[in-house]
């Protein structure tokens, strides 16, 4: 210890004081504050609430969205709100400084740099050449009830200048209120919100129900032509049929489709029928007796082709379909762009039935043995697919897609798709409804791209890599009361805006997946999955609330991304039972729930993890959990997690299902 | 002890006497008989330079024996390894250090406060007592060395490694955070007020204020009791004090209305553990946890560190051995 002398001691000291004094220093420099922080491009922020088709049609049509942005002392991004109001009732509601902290500057857009005018629909417009500044909110006033609107209705327009906030409301309508009063007076966006898609998911339904009983009509056309001999026409068609004026006799398909007049039936009696390429390219009904009417193709290429307005297929069998199910591998090349190259890859394989361009046209009562796709609808607005059952190639890499929608709003219902690569595969399929079907696929059950606006209703999957999996970014779906069970992932979602409501996730090894932005996850029922939820979402700007996750191994997992508050106004999520009091028997457990945290994960499932969860160490971890939550990493909290299940007879059905299950499969 | 009283390369001359009282020693009292540099014609202030670099020499002796005695403990050795793992483990099952330095902090502070306590006493109830029951003490007492010189050797060594670890621990964990924290998107502006090692810096210096503050505290029992068992009891009680008790007598007197509103910033001051917390909420979290901090009154909080630290020192020099009249008596 030679090395230690008094000198050495002087030295170390000196050393020591050095380092603590140059930390000192720290105390002299000023960290940022709430008076330093500058507006941030508004692309640049976090973008929360809102709706998304406001923004893309103020981008194309060139109005003005009031907007604010909202630095939080706990968030390390900033966070941006499209309409002043969406900004305020954030602040006015707990959730917003639970999840990023207090607010410590607020901006907001300012109008009066851009003297407004108003179009005939109030949207706000700028004076040639000027554009929108940022004032900060505290000073800003606010014109409320005026004539001035956004797509999604009424909104609040924002001035730095009291005096333009009086000439505009003098010119246009509304009472002038300062940001205070504001915020004490916006209501909370999500009840309307949810009320929207529930009003959405209604408006498609029955746009649904019009598309099929349209459908239904085609399919009961009189019969104008029969393929065969002319004697035995009344013999030979099914009973129900009616027999059209003039009926003629064709000894082939082709023949027969070519002679009937339009609006009726052109029937197939039963028996195989062996084709080469059928071509509807009129108003008419191909129809045959159900089952026993077999359409047999070549095994070259498609067998019947829909391509013109308001031709049907309905009622019989089609075998013999090619064996290819993507023509996108050789023509893909650098010259077409991205659309057509998932058209050429998706939409011209061969298959049953094809749609080309005919709208109202429909396919219903058909089976389909098929190699490659089962039925491909391009660019047929309104047509509808019901009662089809696909039986694909035994597994995901041969075969392909059992319907595909491309380029138009479809309807596919009451359908049955076995094996093959997806059950239903949609691109650029706006609008379409793909409801009450049930697939058993080799890969996705319903496989979304590049489709937003649709309904994905009522499905159920099972034993699917994914039953319900949404890609790109769409905005706008309504993803509502599938059943997905055994598969893989069971509701996979992408994009934004979009709903995700009463989905019921069994067994799967992923339940839920919550990802993408201002989506809305409500009312799921998620039972016993490897694990539950999955977040993977980056921003924390969807909204998990009234979902029942229970007896999961795991009931969240989570991935990148900050703390996630899955809880809106008081109302959280049910997580089972959980060994926490609920003092004020209020059916809200007195503290907040961590599904992701080491410890509460595992509490009720795991031998001393309750012992463990009151010990000092975690109570005093979880304690400092909730401070400054917007900078921590990853993570979940419930800050109102149910002690009983919000929809307990379906939570009790899929419980019950899966004891019967585990019985039954326990037997020898 | 295997290394006695080691007086280094240059022995204090054998006076006679020590000068009585605690504060430094008295020129006018003290002789300077054999100053190694002392001429006769030299002034007053002279001496009194020369005394004052006297007793820090010795001071820097003690403070070396003080130092090497730390390193040769395996008890502190295993305690400070404990530290060091508590302090990592912290950030590694917390969420703090992947989220910033405003979260570590958080994460830390409640451990810290309980840990620095338990850290000060194992490092210094011992120091001085040690010293009296092996009798070394009156062997450097024939020394001459004075109370401050040797309160202050002691002080300073224990200090220097417990200073150095809390540091090293502290800034180790820090340096944590860049590589935990999750990569920083691109396209997102960034909130500048949100985080910063500016204030986790701050957090340091404080931590280590802190646990000068409860060191001295524990110095001076060292110094004022007498067995180990009185020691014990002693240190055992300011920690539950310091971790508990103030705190709790705080609340009670709140709740029992004997304590004003306004009168609460003062007596949370009067708590080394109230008063570092509340300067870290104030200077080392600020805005981040809230842009309203009401952590107390931050000049109060120094204020009472700094009295208990000064409190601590001076019982510690008053108690480390009797007057003189006292032994002759």
């Amino acid at each position: 210890m030679a090395v230690l002398t008094p000198a050495t001691t002087q030295w170390l000291a000196a050393a020591v004081a050095g380092v603590v004094v140059l930390a000192g220093v720290s105390f002299v420099l000023t960290p940022a504050g709430g008076a330093s922080l500058r507006p941030a491009e508004f692309s640049e922020t976090v973008t929360v609430g809102g709706t998304g088709v406001d923004q893309r049609r103020a981008e194309s049509e060139g109005f003005v969205l009031p907007r604010a942005q909202v630095f939080y002392s706990g968030y390390r991004y900033v966070v941006g709100y499209v309409g002043v109001e969406t900004a305020a009732s954030a602040l006015a509601d707990g959730d917003a400084s639970r999840q990023f902290g207090d607010p410590l500057t607020v901006y907001v857009s300012d109008l009066s740099d851009i003297t407004p005018t108003l179009t005939d629909q109030g949207y706000v417009v700028a004076e040639r050449g000027r554009h929108v500044g940022w004032a900060t909110a505290d000073t800003a006033s606010f014109v409320v009830g005026s004539d001035a609107a956004i797509p999604s209705g009424p909104v609040a327009v924002p001035f730095s200048e009291r005096a333009d906030a009086e000439r505009f409301a003098a010119a246009h309508g509304g009472e002038v209120i300062d940001w205070e009063t504001l915020r004490a007076t916006v209501a909370d966006p999500l009840p309307g919100r949810l009320d929207r898609f529930e009003a959405a998911t209604e408006r498609l339904h029955s746009w649904g129900d019009r598309v099929a009983a349209a459908a239904a009509d085609r399919r009961e056309r009189p019969v104008g032509a029969v393929v065969g001999n002319r004697s035995d026409i009344p013999e030979r068609i099914g009973p129900g049929r009616q027999l059209g004026e003039g009926v003629v006799a064709e000894p082939t398909v082709e023949d027969a489709i070519a002679a009937a007049p339009t609006n009726t039936t052109v029937y197939v009696p039963p028996g195989t029928h062996a084709v080469d390429q059928v071509v509807v390219n009129r108003s008419v009904t191909l129809a045959g007796a159900g089952n026993g009417t077999v359409v047999r193709g070549d095994g070259n290429g498609s067998v019947v082709h829909l391509r013109a307005d308001g031709a049907a297929v309905a009622d019989l069998r089609i075998t013999g379909v090619g064996p290819v199910g993507s023509r996108g591998g050789d023509s893909r090349n650098d010259t077409v762009d991205w659309d057509t190259t998932v058209q050429l890859a998706y939409g011209y394989g061969d298959a049953g039935v094809v749609l080309d361009g005919a709208a109202d046209a429909s396919v219903s009562n058909i089976e389909i043995d098929t190699p490659a796709s089962g039925v491909i609808v391009r660019e047929s607005p309104r047509s509808a697919v019901t009662n089809l059952t696909v039986r694909g190639a035994p597994t995901a890499r041969e075969g392909f897609m059992g319907a595909v929608l491309i380029g138009a709003p479809s309807l596919v219902q009451n359908s049955t798709f076995h094996d093959g690569r997806d059950g239903i595969y949609t691109h650029r399929a706006d609008g379409s409804v793909v409801r009450d079907n049930h697939a058993e696929p080799g890969r996705y059950g319903v496989h979304e791209m590049y489709t937003s606006k649709s309904l994905v209703a009522e499905n159920t999957v099972e034993d699917a890599q994914a039953g319900v999996i949404v890609m790109t970014r769409p905005t706008r779906n309504l993803v509502v009361d599938n059943a997905v069970r055994g598969s893989t992932y069971g509701v996979v979602p992408a994009g934004g805006d979009s709903y995700y409501a009463d989905n019921v996730v069994v067994d799967n090894e992923y339940g839920l997946q919550v990802a993408g932005g201002r989506n809305v996850f409500v009312d799921n029922v998620v039972v016993g999955n490897d694990v539950g939820v999955r977040a993977n979402e980056i921003l924390p700007s969807n909204q998990v609330l009234r979902n029942d996750v229970v007896h999961n191994d795991r009931a969240v997992a989570s991935t990148i991304g900050p703390l996630r508050v899955w809880a809106h106004g008081g109302v959280g999520n049910h997580w089972g039972r959980l060994p926490i009091a609920d003092s004020d028997a209020d059916g809200v457990y007195d503290r907040a729930y961590r599904p992701s945290g080491t410890v509460d994960s595992r509490l009720g499932t795991v031998r001393g993890a309750t012992a463990l969860a009151e010990s000092p160490a975690v109570a005093v971890l979880r304690r400092v959990q909730q401070a400054v939550s917007g900078l921590r990493q990853s993570g979940v909290v419930d800050t109102a997690a149910r002690t009983r299940p919000f929809d307990p007879d379906t939570v009790r059905n899929a419980t019950d299902r899966r004891q019967n299950a585990t019985r039954a499969g326990d037997e020898p | 002890m295997p290394d006695g009283p080691a007086p280094g390369g240059d022995p204090p001359d054998a006076t006679e006497h020590t000068p009585s009282g605690g504060d430094p020693p008295d020129a006018t009292e003290h002789t300077p008989s054999g100053g190694r540099e002392a001429g006769p014609t030299d002034g007053p202030g002279w001496t009194d330079r020369a005394a004052v670099v006297r007793t820090w020499q010795d001071l820097l002796t003690v403070a070396t024996r003080e130092l090497r005695t730390v390193v040769r403990t395996p008890a502190l050795l295993v305690i400070s390894i404990a530290f060091v793992v508590s302090v990592v483990g912290v950030a590694w099952a917390g969420t703090g250090a992947g989220g910033g330095f405003v979260p570590l902090t958080l994460d830390l502070l409640t451990f810290i406060e309980v840990l620095v306590p338990l850290l000060a006493v194992a490092f210094g109830y011992r120091s001085i007592l040690g010293d009296r029951q092996t009798g070394e003490l009156d062997v450097l007492r024939t020394f001459d060395v004075d109370r401050v010189a040797y309160v202050g050797g002691v002080y300073l060594g224990r200090a220097l490694a417990l200073v150095g670890l809390v540091v090293a621990a502290l800034l180790g964990v820090g340096l944590l955070v860049p590589v935990l924290t999750a990569d920083i998107p691109t396209f997102l502006a960034i909130n500048e007020a949100v985080d910063s090692g500016v204030r986790y810096v701050r957090f340091v210096v404080l931590s280590v204020a802190f646990a000068l503050v409860v060191l001295a505290a524990t110095v001076a029992i060292s110094a004022a009791a007498r067995t180990v068992r009185t020691a014990l009891a002693l240190a055992v009680a300011l920690v539950i004090a310091l971790v508990l008790g103030f705190d709790t007598v705080l609340v009670a007197g709140i709740a029992g209305g004997a304590i004003p509103d306004d009168g609460l910033a003062v007596l949370v001051a009067a708590s080394p553990n109230s008063a570092y917390r509340g300067l870290v909420l104030s200077a080392a979290v600020g805005v981040v946890g809230g842009a309203d901090v009401t952590a107390g009154n931050a000049a109060v909080n120094l204020l009472g560190l700094a009295a208990w630290w000064l409190g601590s020192v001076a019982v510690a020099v008053w108690r480390v051995w009797p007057a003189v009249g006292e032994t002759t008596a």
